[in-house]
């Protein structure tokens, strides 16, 4: 989570060069509105470097970007490789994770058409606004993020009037109005799934932050822009009923031999998926993301 | 012409309107959706207690996803207020979330009254008189509920 720092840093020592700084005749007078006003101002200029969501782009754009760095991620690299064939980076703003999300299943809805998954998150979804409510959330502070998730997920199925295209999925993955309501609208449910299993979550919560689950919702889930850790990915996962495969991208490396890239896939608790009930059988994620410490990008099987 | 902002600033009224917590009022300018007066009164047995403090919210297409600029007009003297009435305070700052509509904006606000952050003073006076001389402190607070009855 303090990743985020090291980035912020950065850019405020490139924002003194760029960004105007209004001169002030005394400290005092530098308030809150100022910072916020600075602070949105380097987002600002961040944003134009990375859409929110970018192209899709071949595995060796991600080999170019460590060319001269470290050889163990190199050597990873080339092993994912095998695996998979591409790659579509998000904008490290604190969201990468649920708008990696977003993009990923609308855009396996909008490819395999599946009606039936689409009945099924919509009871989930159904399900995440009775926990909300019992929660004690007023309707219309969550509604309106509701209503554009569900628009979305009914406007990628083709054949109605409402129907999108893979181009206008982007389009609208980029457009703030509609993505930030969305990440805002996965916000609701992880933090309305944390708090429903509140006993289930509370060690893991302090394992990261000396937190109460409730400070944790307020604090790291809630609010636009925090970075999103296992726990968060467990909760949407959980309450969402979609399993997710992480692939992590980081210098560890297993002792002797040959590398080897780890991935964890999150598995919905209790998955009430009718092949579940065998045991043996594995449910496998349809989405993968690509974790590097601190930000996650979409990768794409081969 | 109604936006997604000005639709949820309607329900915020309403609920102000049907369900308002105790000891704070507000409601949109009029022909002016995007632009609130709200009134917090000072919690009973405190020093805050009898005061009318005034303040104006505003807000942007943004709402809710970004939280209003709020600031109060009465002359106040707390820790976590600067002297231009703009108020230090997590959840109008960095923790922003939808989830905080009008009611719950103007109830946060009036709980810090109460309830200063040392960590972050936006008047060093109040903060230091805060926590090294108490009874000063409450007089000066007195006096802000004072002024808050007379200042328009």
């Amino acid at each position: 989570m303090q990743n985020q720092d090291g980035v912020q840093v950065d850019g405020e020592v490139e924002s003194a060069t760029s960004v105007p700084i209004p001169e002030f005749d005394e400290w005092a007078n530098f308030g809150d509105q100022d910072i916020m006003q600075q602070h949105s101002a380097i987002r600002a200029e961040e944003a134009e470097k990375i859409p929110f969501l970018g192209d899709k782009e071949p595995l060796s754009s991600l080999a170019a970007e460590y060319q001269s760095g470290s050889a163990i991620l190199l050597e990873k690299i080339k092993v994912l490789g095998e695996q998979y064939a591409a790659i579509r980076r998000t904008r490290g703003d604190g969201n990468c994770f649920f708008r990696s999300f977003m993009f990923s299943y609308l855009e396996h809805i909008l490819e395999s058409q599946d009606q039936s998954e689409v009945d099924r998150i919509k009871a989930n979804v159904e399900q995440c606004r009775k926990t909300l409510q019992s929660l004690g959330y007023a309707d219309f502070t969550f509604e309106d993020f509701f209503a554009l998730f569900l628009e979305q997920l009914d406007s990628v199925l083709q054949g109605n009037e409402a129907s999108i295209s893979h181009d206008e999925l982007i389009l609208r993955s980029r457009d703030q109005s509609v993505s930030d309501y969305v990440v805002m609208f996965f916000r609701f449910v992880t933090s309305g799934e944390i708090r429903k299993r509140a006993e289930f979550f509370e060690p893991f919560i302090l394992g990261l932050t000396n937190a109460t689950v409730e400070q944790f919702c307020k604090s790291s889930v809630e609010p636009m822009g925090e970075e999103s850790d296992h726990v968060h990915i467990t909760a949407l996962s959980d309450a969402l009923g979609v399993p997710i495969r992480v692939v992590y991208l980081d210098r560890s490396s297993c002792d002797t031999g040959g590398v080897s890239v780890n991935h964890h896939d999150f598995i919905p608790a209790g998955s009430d998926l009718p092949n579940a009930s065998g045991g043996s059988e594995k449910v496998s994620p349809f989405i993968t993301l690509l974790y590097r410490p601190g930000h996650y990008d979409i990768l794409y099987p081969k | 012409m109604s936006t997604p902002a000005r639709k949820r600033l309607m329900r915020d009224f309403k609920r102000l309107q049907q369900d308002p917590p105790a000891g704070i009022s507000g409601a949109p300018q009029d022909n002016n959706i995007m632009l609130w007066n709200a009134v917090i009164f000072g919690p009973d047995d405190t020093p805050w207690d009898g005061g009318t403090f005034k303040l104006t919210l505003q807000f942007t297409e943004d709402y809710p996803n970004k939280p209003p600029t709020v600031r109060f007009v009465s002359r106040m003297f707390h820790p976590n207020i600067y002297a231009d009435g703009s108020i230090c305070l997590d959840i109008l700052q960095n923790q922003w979330s939808p989830i905080y509509d009008v009611a719950a904006i103007l109830t946060s606000i009036q709980s810090l009254l109460c309830d200063p952050n040392p960590n972050s003073p936006a008047n060093s006076e109040a903060a230091r008189m805060f926590s090294e001389n108490k009874r000063e402190y409450n007089r000066r607070v007195r006096e802000s509920v004072e002024q808050s009855w007379t200042a328009d």
